[in-house]
């Protein structure tokens, strides 16, 4: 692949109109109003029939996993997640959002994205039918935990959340932050250790679903932050919140690897995503730096003609080609059943997430004074754009997972 | 219930449009899109067809150099067909020609209950096209139509007048040209939009249809000249003494808009 299709270009038109239309109008309220962005994200998904078709999918997957249980079916030949279309279906809507507002994406990718993986990845068929349908449709909210106040790159290590044991059911405790959708959240995988009285670097890591309500869990406020205001960050609770076997994800306590598997999957989903919103960002950056370069007069000359202008724009304009072409890479992968290693993907999240936000910060320098102010959209943009090299797995982890790929044996 | 919609494919709007010196006529050479005036129609067609609970919409359309582009939103929106006339000997065509060429690919595409044009096009404006189908089919036809609804084999009509409507109840099959604005066009889903390229588009030529004389030769209508539009007037500027809105009530008494 090396441009976009027909189809895909017909998605894009169709998102940039919903988009102005529906979107735009409502930009300052999700930015700096504090209003949720469910409500359109449902209009969305409606508007272009993504939850239906992500729900058909599904339950064709279901009924393949059924067959393959009941010995009718061979595993080898699943049905594909992208029925009747590609990787580039839901690619394109990211990139267009994260034109506009980066954070609708953080907050749908972690519901209908990581927290519906998470449980239809390792879950049981009967966990899968009970909560993955009501995710992709964004009929519930969902939310993944993994992150807590003493615990974030080394997330298993010093994780302290944990499950006891008490009967046949569990009892869960610990605290979770900077939880993405946290605030209102209906369904939460949230990840802990199983407390056998051993030694903590020992223990097994276990996932479990949760309803909001239940006994014990609270969920905090949004949290004010940087950027990304469009999508809601919280905190997480638990206090002694009881849970039977049907909520542990797999109902299995000894999963392969530990559990780390199943998270380990997760990072990877989010790092191939990361690269697609950086595209978004920097094709907008680029875009309104262009215009601006051409319209802005100094010296009597549009500020376009000075050399160190050009530069800035040719430097976004290398970093667009080349994410585009890691994006281009993930859809061809993705429609030949394959996975990038997870150096790879670290790999490119890296790249895409410092580029996104120095060709952020670039195209705020071209704006000048105009450029930190809120009126012009680069102010936003280049705030949303330094949480990529932060949250799924900050640059510096990411570095880590190369080197060590590379020097192993 | 079958609807033919007829769609017209234009230049973007968005983009700067260009005469062509010697013909005076808009260049479509480039990408064409879906004529906005003719998604109502679509929107309609698929109302229609939904409500009658069985059919399928299919749609026409007379582009040059084979263009599909505007018809797979059309498809994609929830069409099931098109004929698509392209042929350099229809370049030229008056609004005669072109009715004649859309009667024949009405006919090509299949028997239709109902046939929905739009007003007028986005970037002609003759607006006189749906008349012109109707005459050549010799078919019933009611013009400005802001609603629909289907009652056996008759259709009621809200004609749009100068003060109201006219409710107007009409044989199928019939004609009908319908405003702007009047339905909300669905935007396309995605499965739509991934299922547009495989549904059948036929395309034919002119003499496929067995329309001759055509193009510059056989239109009866020219463009003899085209003049830049007067650039616009100073607005008149009233001042508030209390008494200003009378004289905006004169105003839009004089333009007949109340
Ligand atoms: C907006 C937002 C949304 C988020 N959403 C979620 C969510 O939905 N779910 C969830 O579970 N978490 C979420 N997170 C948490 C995010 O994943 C963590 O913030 C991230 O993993 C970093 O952890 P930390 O904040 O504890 O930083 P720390 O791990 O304390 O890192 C501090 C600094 O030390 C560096 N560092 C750490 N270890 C090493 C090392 N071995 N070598 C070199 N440098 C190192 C880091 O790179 C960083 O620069 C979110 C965070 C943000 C900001």
């Amino acid at each position: 692949m090396y441009e976009w299709s027909e189809e895909h270009e017909m998605i894009r038109a169709a998102m940039k109109d919903f988009i102005a239309k529906e979107i735009i109008p409502i930009r300052d309220d999700l930015e700096h109003g504090d209003l949720p962005p469910y409500d359109v994200l449902r209009k969305m998904y409606k508007t272009f029939g993504i939850g239906e078709q992500a729900e058909a999918s599904f339950r064709k997957r279901i009924e393949h996993e059924k067959a393959v249980a009941a010995g009718t079916a061979n595993d080898t030949d699943k049905p594909s997640r992208h029925a009747g279309g590609d990787a580039g279906l839901t690619l394109i809507p990211t990139i267009e959002l994260c034109r506009q507002c980066p954070g609708l994406i953080t907050a749908l990718g972690v519901s209908s994205g990581l927290t519906a993986s998470a449980i239809s990845g390792k879950g049981t068929i009967a966990q899968k039918q009970r909560w993955v349908p009501d995710l992709l449709t964004l009929r519930t909210i969902g939310a993944w935990a993994i992150t807590e106040p003493n615990s974030g790159s080394d997330a298993f290590g010093s994780m302290l959340a944990t499950a006891r044991r008490d009967g046949d059911e569990y009892i869960l405790t610990g605290n979770k932050t900077f939880i993405t959708n946290g605030p209102y959240a209906d369904t939460i995988v949230f990840i802990c250790k199983l407390d056998e009285g051993n030694d903590p670097k020992q223990r097994k890591v276990l996932s479990f679903v949760l309803d909001s309500g239940m006994p014990g869990l609270t969920q905090s406020k949004p949290l004010r932050k940087m950027g990304m205001h469009s999508s809601p960050t919280g905190e997480l609770f638990l206090d002694d919140v009881r849970v039977g076997m049907d909520r542990l994800i797999g109902e299995d306590e000894n999963p392969p690897k530990g559990g780390r598997d199943g998270a380990k999957a997760t990072f990877q989903q989010e790092r191939a995503g990361v690269a697609a919103m950086a595209l978004g960002i920097i094709e907008q950056c680029l875009e309104l730096s262009v215009a601006y370069s051409k319209e802005r007069v100094q010296f009597g000359q549009p500020i376009g003609e000075f050399q160190l202008i050009q530069q800035k724009l040719a430097m976004m304009e290398v970093a667009r080609m080349n994410i585009q072409n890691l994006v281009f890479r993930t859809i061809e992968l993705s429609n030949d059943g394959k996975t990038m290693t997870f150096a790879e993907a670290s790999a490119m999240k890296l790249y895409s997430a410092q580029q996104a936000t120095a060709c952020a910060l670039e195209a705020v320098q071209l704006h000048g004074g105009n450029g930190y102010m809120a009126e012009y959209h680069v102010e936003q943009l280049a705030r949303d754009a330094k949480v990529l090299q932060i949250y799924a797995g900050t640059d510096e982890i990411q570095t880590r997972a190369i080197a060590r790929s590379l020097l192993a044996d | 219930m079958n609807v033919t919609v007829c769609v017209k494919q234009i230049p973007d709007p968005a983009l700067p449009g260009e005469l062509d010196p010697s013909t005076n006529t808009l260049k479509r050479d480039g990408k064409l899109i879906l004529d906005e005036s003719d998604s109502y129609g679509v929107e309609m067609a698929l109302q229609l067809v939904g409500a009658a609970g069985g059919g399928e919409v299919g749609i026409i359309s007379m582009a040059p150099n084979g263009e599909v582009s505007g018809m797979r939103t059309a498809l994609a929106m929830g069409a099931a067909k098109g004929v698509l006339v392209s042929d350099p000997e229809l370049s030229g065509s008056d609004a005669l020609t072109t009715a004649k060429v859309l009667a024949a690919a009405a006919q090509k595409l299949g028997h239709a209950d109902l046939i929905i044009a739009g007003t007028e096009s986005s970037d002609g404006y003759t607006g006189t096209v749906p008349e012109q189908i109707a005459e050549v089919l010799g078919l019933p036809s009611v013009t400005f139509a802001k609603s629909v609804v289907v009652d056996g084999d008759t259709i009621k009509v809200n004609r749009q007048s100068e003060n109201g409507y006219d409710e107007v109840v009409c044989s199928l099959p019939a004609v009908i040209s319908v405003t702007a604005g009047v339905v909300e066009p669905r935007y396309p889903s995605f499965k739509g939009i991934m299922a547009a390229k495989s549904k059948p588009v036929d395309t034919v030529t002119a003499a496929d249809l067995g329309i001759t004389p055509v193009g510059w030769g056989g239109a009866f209508q020219q463009i003899t000249g085209i003049e830049q539009a007067p650039a616009r007037q100073a607005g008149e500027i009233v001042e508030d003494d209390g008494e200003a809105h009378l004289k905006i009530v004169a105003f839009l008494e004089n333009l007949k808009v109340i």
